[in-house]
């Protein structure tokens, strides 16, 4: 009787166990956003790969955030052409969503157990803790002849390149024809004053049905409204000596600018809350008549008749944005793999890299993903004939039109200065000045403060 | 040679003794595993420098706890903190106390109404959260849409246009999903009570309020205590629900200390000052449950 109730006893022990290591992660930010853009989509992450070396295997972990809703089915086709291909390297490729990926990087960091290479968008705090391989020692001279130049340098952090760019987007403005039309608005808008006239077209022809202009000023990407709207009146982050400026005179203006879109009701309800998510979806839907967004926001199967327009400019000349991701590979003190020949590390990190950067494949991957390639090789290949890909899910072949048209938008946008060690402090200093001045608080004053709190 | 001695008895006895321990043994390593090290964990972090990639730097004294106090986000998240605290717990308390006494009448229906009860509190917070964001949103939510059907409003109301709207809505949706706890916690107590009290009581002509106050509250308050201690300890920690609906915004001013130091930690990548945030919240919380429990310790004394 005795052994069956510590049977019993040690089974609801190891139960309960199992449940706390189940459960033991943080709980997730439950804003599920469903679309495609480098800040996330619901996460189904494959579980950790076995870290343990096999043999005379290199043992190479990689952490790719999950772009899409289909990131996870091209990964797998990879690993398996390239582990073919190079026998003596095991490769382990986990994608987690951009929902979770900064915990479970910085979780893994701290424990030592760090990806040899890493997906994310910004590797500043890795470099300034000595945790991050420079690029020169791992980039082939083909890869590199091959890279936009421009991506390359800006990875660049105190004369070290520490990373290489994987894909870019770019922003732009997207209008819905038929319901500008409709409010007797003919093209899109190209100064704020015009803006400002639409959105009372609109609010004026359709009431509290159609919302006129979408704005997210969210923790999820506030930053991206604040360049929108600076870089258009001739401010933004850093001034002409690369010094931080967040306190000019053009970026109040912008402040309150952004302030009058709420006050004015031309926007969203809660731009506070609503990340770019709910927004595209509901423009999407046509129930939205313009917002800022993404070059790949437009879902397949939306019936909305819209165009693609410059950002509105105070200046004359739009300033559309850019956005960069990266690829950057750990110091072998705190990988997870444990490999005991760091050159060889280092010769199979560069032919994944090398593998990866292949121009049908990595064509494949950015028609599959709906980014733009940050090669001059895939740049024209895919402006060309990007139809002989398949975009993920769908299995639409590739428009052509689409990569040429962005990617010549790309390569006069502005980016982020997200290499700069302050830029987490900067990104966190604007969205919150953004909620401040939004809710009531003198712009002057609270960019003034966030100034001085970040730039010391 | 000489014969072995042969003490197996007292041995034996010692065994015995010791049994119980050895019983609690897994359950007490469980313990230490799963909480002791952790909160070991977090002390650690709140003493120690910690780099924004998550490498800790050495050991920094107060340093961290002098940059959180120096936040006027982290009073303003600490006042939050109480009145969430307070509103929710206190509230639900009431509410579910109410709704206890009328479920433990006999009426048709009853099953039926007890089981609708516990439903708030059976499904996850995040999916209770997920929904309230959506039926108080202003564009597209439901509660608007209702009302505008039923004709009771003919435009749609923003009902979250300040932090202070956010935060009473996100005290609702805590008030809401807390109440079935209480309910049957109280119900519990209230249908251990036998009925000869009562008939006794209303033999001696004791009115309604006589009954609640001298027979009723008096015999479920172990219930209440239990209920209310566990619930300021749940709410107080509580994350989905403001994480959720508002993350803590607009401009920082709708969080609590678990929401502030997640930001902190994860959006911030200022672990050190998150593990401080949490030292002081466990200090706090230490404190209530000690001053609680000591306080209805002492009741129960002087009731025997």
């Amino acid at each position: 009787m005795k052994k069956v109730l510590a049977l019993m006893l040690a089974m609801a022990m190891a139960l309960s166990l199992a449940a706390c290591g189940g459960g033991g992660d943080n709980p997730p930010p439950a804003d599920n956003p469903p679309a495609t853009t480098p800040a996330g989509t619901p996460s189904d992450s494959t579980p950790p790969s076995d870290p343990a070396p096999s043999g005379d295997k290199i043992n190479l972990n990689v952490i790719i955030s999950q772009y899409g809703n289909y990131t996870q089915e091209w990964w797998p086709t990879f690993e398996k052409d390239f582990e073919d291909t190079y026998s003596n390297i095991d490769l382990n490729i986990e994608i987690v969503s951009w929902n979770d990926l900064y915990t479970v990087v910085s979780t893994r960091i701290g424990t030592d157990q760090a990806p040899d290479i890493l997906n994310i968008d910004t590797f500043a705090d890795y470099v300034a803790d000595d945790l991050l391989v420079p690029a020169e020692e791992y980039t082939s001279d083909e890869l590199k002849a091959k890279l936009i130049p421009s991506f390359w340098s800006a990875n660049e952090l105190d004369g070290t390149v520490w990373a290489l760019p994987i894909l870019a987007s770019c922003r732009a403005l997207f209008c819905n024809m038929d319901l500008l039309n409709e409010a007797g608005v003919t093209a899109p808008p190209k100064t704020w004053d015009e803006v400002d006239a639409a959105c009372q077209a609109i609010k004026d022809k359709f009431g509290g049905s159609i919302v006129p202009w979408g704005l997210d000023i969210s923790q999820d990407e506030g930053q991206a409204a604040f360049s929108y709207y600076t870089w258009n009146n001739g401010g933004g982050f850093v001034d002409e000596k690369g010094d931080w400026a967040l306190n000019s005179e053009a970026n109040v203006e912008a402040m309150n600018y952004i302030k009058s879109l709420i006050d004015n009701g031309y926007c969203n309800a809660n731009p506070y809350t609503d990340t770019r998510y709910p927004l595209q979806d509901a423009f999407n839907a046509g129930s939205q008549a313009m917002m800022i967004g993404a070059c790949n926001m437009m879902s397949a199967d939306s019936e909305v008749n819209y165009v693609v327009a410059d950002l509105p400019t105070q200046t004359g000349t739009p300033v559309a944005m850019g956005v960069c991701d990266r690829l950057m590979v750990f110091d072998s003190s705190v990988t997870a793999s444990k490999n005991s020949d760091e050159a060889a590390r280092l010769d199979a990190v560069s032919k994944f890299f090398d593998f990866f950067y292949d121009t049908n494949r990595y064509s494949e991957y950015m028609v599959f993903e709906g980014f733009l390639p940050v090669t001059t090789d895939s740049s024209e290949l895919l402006s060309k004939s990007a139809d002989q890909f398949a975009v993920g899910g769908t299995g639409a072949p590739g428009d052509s039109e689409y990569f040429a048209n962005f990617s010549s938008i790309l390569l006069s946008c502005d980016f982020y200065p997200s290499s700069r060690s302050e830029w987490i402090d900067v990104k966190q200093g604007v969205i919150e000045a953004e909620q401040r001045i939004c809710q009531g608080e003198d712009a002057q004053a609270v960019l003034d403060e966030i100034q001085a709190r970040v730039a010391g | 040679m000489a014969k072995q001695p042969k003490p197996p008895v007292t041995i034996r006895r010692r065994l015995r003794g010791a049994e119980p321990y050895l019983w609690m043994l897994p359950s007490m390593l469980l313990m230490a595993v799963m909480i002791l090290i952790p909160i070991f964990t977090v002390f650690r972090y709140s003493v120690s420098e910690i780099s924004r990639s998550g490498r800790i730097k050495g050991f920094n004294g107060l340093e961290n706890f002098k940059d959180v106090v120096s936040s006027p986000n982290f009073w303003h998240t600490l006042t939050n903190t109480l009145v969430w605290t307070v509103v929710v717990v206190g509230f639900s308390t009431v509410i579910g106390f109410v709704l206890a006494l009328v479920l433990n009448q006999k009426f048709p229906g009853r099953k039926l109404i007890r089981a609708l009860v516990i439903f708030p509190w059976a499904t996850s917070l995040i999916i209770q959260a997920v929904i309230w964001k959506y039926i108080i949103n202003a564009d597209y939510g439901s509660l608007n849409v209702i009302l505008t059907k039923l004709g009771l409003i003919d435009h749609f109301i923003n009902w979250t246009s300040t932090a202070e709207a956010f935060f009473a809505w996100e005290c609702w949706v805590g008030i809401f999903v807390t109440v079935p706890f209480v309910t049957f916690c109280v119900l519990s107590g209230l249908q251990s009570i036998d009925s000869s009290y009562y008939e006794a009581a209303e033999i001696d002509g004791a009115t309604f309020w006589n009954k609640m106050f001298k027979v009723t509250l008096p015999l479920v308050r172990p219930s209440l205590t239990v209920s209310t201690v566990l619930n300021i300890i749940y709410v107080f920690n509580s994350f989905p629900i403001i994480w959720t609906i508002s993350k803590g915004d607009p401009a920082d001013k709708t969080h609590t200390l678990v929401t502030y130091l997640y930001k902190l930690s994860f959006t911030n990548n200022r672990a050190g000052q998150a593990a401080a945030v949490s030292v002081i919240g466990f200090v706090i919380l230490a404190i209530c449950a000690s001053i609680y429990m000591i306080m209805s310790l002492r009741g129960e004394e002087a009731d025997q």
